[in-house]
């Protein structure tokens, strides 16, 4: 069997549009398989209630309909690339289908062989993947970026702890490409938690984009290229566990180091906190608020950590805020609503990411609360658009900024 | 009365084949068919229009089904895909079966445009297809094309009766009227008005396949056929990349190909004496079937299967050898020696040879009429012949999914846009019926338009309807609603359209239902019976259960 002629037959796949499925995406395919048609999923969709069947068909047409058949996947461009990802059909799934992952196997497949039906704001945002290893252009001047920095310090009232990188740290602080590059506060605000409770953590020499972007365009090959990455500083540095702020690093990081046996745990600042620090601790850490009325909170629930990760993260939420003196805590009813802003949705189709986000807003505004709090960087940035365009009066904070601020 | 050149009995790939061919050499043509177009052997087929692989050892019909596909891919590639290949080689004995195959197939590849015979390392093989088994020790790669045959059926009668020819469904023949040994007309029994019709003919071209015979009897010819059938299982979605051949336990060749959204399982082969009207599946062809594709494919019984067919071939009467070396070839039986004069019979034949065999027959009835016109059927394309219907443009110029304009292409071809043009004017055509293929209302309402179907189970035939792995427990309410619309059926027809749809589609589920497809089951009664109640109307409705279905 010659070279050249296993490329006639890959001239052959490629003309008939035939993708094979790896043996791992069999596992996918397999659960979607099981789809009994039942249409759950459509009654629980934040895009299908947000903008309508019609002009995305929801995750049944993508588990009955659009994954049938690979010749025919790149014709689905124009409704899988309007999924969040946010996970609820999967979890409303009688029979357990994996839809957000048959998402990512098509979005790939798409990529792949017919990159021009790819969303022309993908190929843009995944160029910079590409160039700079982070999903935002980096700060062209560093003297700026620590102005920003500052700037966000003072308006928050939080101190500076300089940036270290320690070989055989207990802890790899990641703070993923938004908390790096945009919301610095976040970052600061874990290193100011991390240092409180005198942890010895590290920071990556160089930061690198965990790869979930990228596999949520459909550049698998990216995603494969950073993971690796990723892990090889990891090992180098020789941590015990990695702790991140950002909800999709999370989902994505516990995936991949699973995947490529990465051998240590993957925790979510929530998570740390109330599993490796311990409640008891913490109960007796938070200061007296100075406010004079107690602030009135809500939570939204990242889809990435209550879908993706573990539901028991929102529940340490809950009991981390139950623990700050003069903050008391409202339910939201839009429980589980995305914020619009997941599978890159927001990119390319602004209207459909707004649209997904005006549920949540109405209900936020529902609960009376002041302030809405909650533990992703890129859920607080849509958030804090999404209220801004409505004039509305709820501040957002990211909850690692908000349980940094409380401590004494 | 009226008066034809020539009766068509049969609407099956040869019967539409032969109507079409006849039309086109202008003889004035009807075409009679007891149920549907496509509607028995042809419907139940795997739709692989053969380079004759199986059938090495008979040169001229590999030659003969070879320069068929190349007609076809001229008259109908919007119907047509190409499925590569791989024969997975377990044990060294393997590949000494393959090499006569590997060379007789190659010799004519060029002109069908594929590749010779490639044999493949097992890297390469589990690159293609990593659900092979992992122990195989090398395979053969070939493609092959395949044809919807319900299309090509439709598309051949639909060209037949552009061509000026009478297409009858439902009219099924009660006798074949001779004078002096010569046949001047034949007697059928109308369904749908309900009335015994008759018309004049001097040539009959007996074209009813696993019937064949019984129609020779009308006449009192003798005509002899090997009846044997074949159960395919079908699972859904494709959950593998490429097809894939492989020795059954007893040692015939077996295969599971891509079709469509599914994949197809077959064939068993067993001489048979059974009604085909009312065949089901057995326990142990499904048994036979994943049994001997699990050695090659070891994970098949993972695979959600959505339903079973089962179809009759009608084989040349050979004797006393194994089905496997009947002859693929066919026969063109002229009754006249026997005293039968006008009446034409096939026997044998197979899908990919269709259009030669009504071209014989065609040949042969003009000879006796005297008429001199050529064969055009291999040049002529059939309607909706086209590749380039710009998905893209079409999706955005109607706002309808790409994916649906897509699926619709694959079967309607250069119609597509005709059909999306009828949501100008009813935009909440546009509605999606069935979800699983998908099929929106304005196709429908085409296909009951344009394509005379009397029922759901022919519209299942035109758009794929209920055919996915809910097997119409979502497309079946509506899809009856718009067809009692559109044919003004009663209240009570509309029911019955219901169940009848159901009870066939229980047909082909119920020797399989397992795994999945039980809790689809449960859903799909709920809706029938639990809220649509109609298990209670049943009597009121005077329904007859088939067959198939238990006694209650």
């Amino acid at each position: 069997m010659s070279e050249e002629e296993y490329r006639t037959v890959l001239a052959t796949l490629k003309e008939e549009a035939i993708y094979p499925y790896t043996e791992d995406e069999m596992q996918v395919v397999k659960s979607v398989e099981s789809c009994i048609n039942c249409g759950l999923c459509i009654q629980h969709c934040p895009v299908v209630a947000a903008v309508g069947l019609d002009r995305f068909s929801g995750p049944r047409s993508i588990a009955v309909e659009l994954s049938r058949s690979p010749p025919e996947y790149w014709t689905t461009a124009d409704v899988v690339y309007l999924c969040t990802g946010c996970g609820t059909c999967r979890e409303v799934c009688p029979k357990d289908v994996d839809i957000p992952e048959i998402v990512n196997l098509i979005r790939a497949r798409i990529f792949k062989h017919r990159p021009d039906l790819v969303p022309k704001q993908l190929h843009a945002a995944d160029a910079i993947i590409i160039e700079h290893g982070l999903a935002f252009v980096p700060w062209e001047d560093p003297e700026e970026k620590v102005e920003s920095r500052d700037m966000r310090l003072e308006r928050l009232g939080l101190r500076y702890i300089p940036d270290q990188v320690v070989k055989g740290a207990d802890v790899l602080f990641y703070p993923g490409c938004q908390a790096e590059e945009r919301a610095q506060e976040v970052k600061e605000s874990a290193k100011i938690i991390l240092d409180y409770f005198k942890v010895k953590f590290t920071l990556l020499e160089e930061m690198n984009c965990c790869g979930l972007p990228a596999t949520l365009l459909g550049d698998d090959k990216t995603a494969l290229e950073l993971a690796l990455k990723l892990k090889k500083k990891v090992k180098d540095l020789g941590v015990k566990m990695l702790v991140t702020t950002c909800a999709g690093c999370t989902s994505n990081l516990a995936r991949i180091a699973e995947r490529d046996a990465w051998g240590i745990p993957v925790y979510h600042m929530l998570e740390y906190l109330v599993e490796e620090i311990g409640i008891a601790k913490l109960s007796s850490t938070f200061k007296r608020n100075t406010e004079e009325k107690p602030l009135k909170v809500t939570l939204h629930d990242p889809c990435h950590l209550i879908k993706h990760t573990s539901r028991i993260t929102m529940d340490y939420a809950g009991q981390i805020l139950s623990l700050i003196p003069d903050v008391e805590v409202t339910q939201s009813f839009a429980h589980d609503s995305c914020c619009g802003g997941g599978g890159l949705v927001s990119y390319h189709a602004a209207d459909v990411a707004r649209a997904v986000m005006k549920e949540n807003l109405a209900a936020i505004e529902e609960t009376g609360a002041s302030r809405v709090v909650t533990p992703c960087p890129l859920c607080t940035a849509q958030l804090e658009d999404n209220l801004f365009r409505q004039g509305s009066s709820v501040e957002v904070d990211d909850m690692t900024v908000f349980i940094a601020q409380r401590l004494p | 009365m009226a008066k034809y050149d020539v009766v068509v009995i049969g609407g099956g790939s040869t019967g539409t084949a032969v109507a079409r061919d006849c039309a086109m050499r202008g003889l004035k043509t009807l075409l009679l068919e007891r149920d549907d177009i496509a509607s028995a052997t042809t419907g139940t087929c795997a739709g692989m229009i053969s380079s004759g692989l199986k059938y090495m050892d008979e040169p001229d019909i590999v030659d003969m089904c070879s320069d068929e596909v190349v007609y076809f891919k001229r008259i109908a590639r919007h119907i047509i895909e190409k499925n590569p290949i791989l024969t997975p080689l377990l044990e060294m004995s393997d590949i000494s079966s393959g090499g006569n195959f590997a060379e007789e197939y190659s010799k004519r590849a060029e002109t069908r445009d594929v590749p010779p015979v490639l044999f493949l390392t097992p890297e390469d093989s589990l690159k293609i297809e990593p659900m092979l088994n992992p122990d195989l020790i090398a395979s053969l790669y070939f493609e092959e094309y395949f044809i919807d045959p319900f299309a090509l059926c439709m598309l051949q009668a639909l060209d037949a009766k552009q061509h000026g020819a009478d297409i009858k469904t439902y009219c099924e023949v009660t006798d074949i009227l001779t004078k002096k040994g010569s046949i001047t007309g034949v007697q059928y029994f109308n369904r749908i008005t309900d009335k015994m019709e008759s018309v004049k003919t001097k040539a009959i071209i007996n074209a009813a396949g696993p019937w064949a015979h019984k129609i020779a009897a009308l006449a009192g010819a003798k005509l002899e056929l090997r009846l044997n059938k074949g159960a395919h299982v079908i699972l859904d979605r494709r959950v593998v990349n490429v097809g894939v051949i492989t020795k059954a336990i007893e040692g015939r060749m077996i295969y599971l190909f891509p079709h469509e959204n599914t994949v197809l399982l077959g064939t068993t082969a067993l001489d048979t004496w059974e009604d085909p009207d009312t065949l089901v599946a057995s326990q142990d062809e499904i048994e036979y079937l994943l049994k001997s594709m699990e050695w090659v494919i070891p994970s098949i019984r993972d695979a959600r299967i959505i339903r079973t067919m089962e179809g009759v071939r009608p084989l040349v009467p050979t004797w006393k050898i194994p089905e496997g070396d009947v002859t693929r070839g066919y026969e063109v039986i002229d009754h006249e020696p026997e005293g039968v004069s006008g009446l034409i019979s096939f026997t044998g034949g197979k899908l990919v040879v269709c259009r030669h065999m009504a071209k014989a027959a065609t040949d042969l009835v003009c000879k006796n009429l005297g008429v001199e016109a050529e064969c055009k059927t291999h040049i002529e394309p059939l309607p909706g012949n086209s590749d380039d219907v710009d998905i893209l443009a079409l999706a955005k110029e109607y706002g309808v999914s790409q994916h649906t304009v897509e699926r619709m292409r694959a079967r309607r071809g250069s119609e597509t846009a005709t059909i999306l043009e009828l949501t100008r004017n009813h935009p909440e055509w546009k509605t999606t019926i069935c979800t699983c293929e998908p099929v929106i209302e304005a196709e429908l309402r085409y296909a009951i338009r344009e394509t005379f179907p009397q029922t759901l189970n022919d519209l299942r035939r035109r758009v794929r309807l209920g055919t996915g792995p809910c097997q119409g427990t979502f497309c079946t309410f509506k899809a009856a609603s718009i067809l009692a619309e559109e044919l003004e059926l009663s209240g009570a027809d509309f029911q019955l359209e219901i169940v009848d749809f159901l009870a066939e589609r229980w047909k082909g589920k119920r020797q399989s239902i397992r795994g999945e497809q039980i809790a689809q089951e449960e859903l799909a009664q709920g809706i029938y019976a639990c809220v649509g109640n109609l298990d209670q109307a049943l009597e009121e409705l005077d329904y007859d259960l088939k067959p198939w279905e238990e006694v209650l």
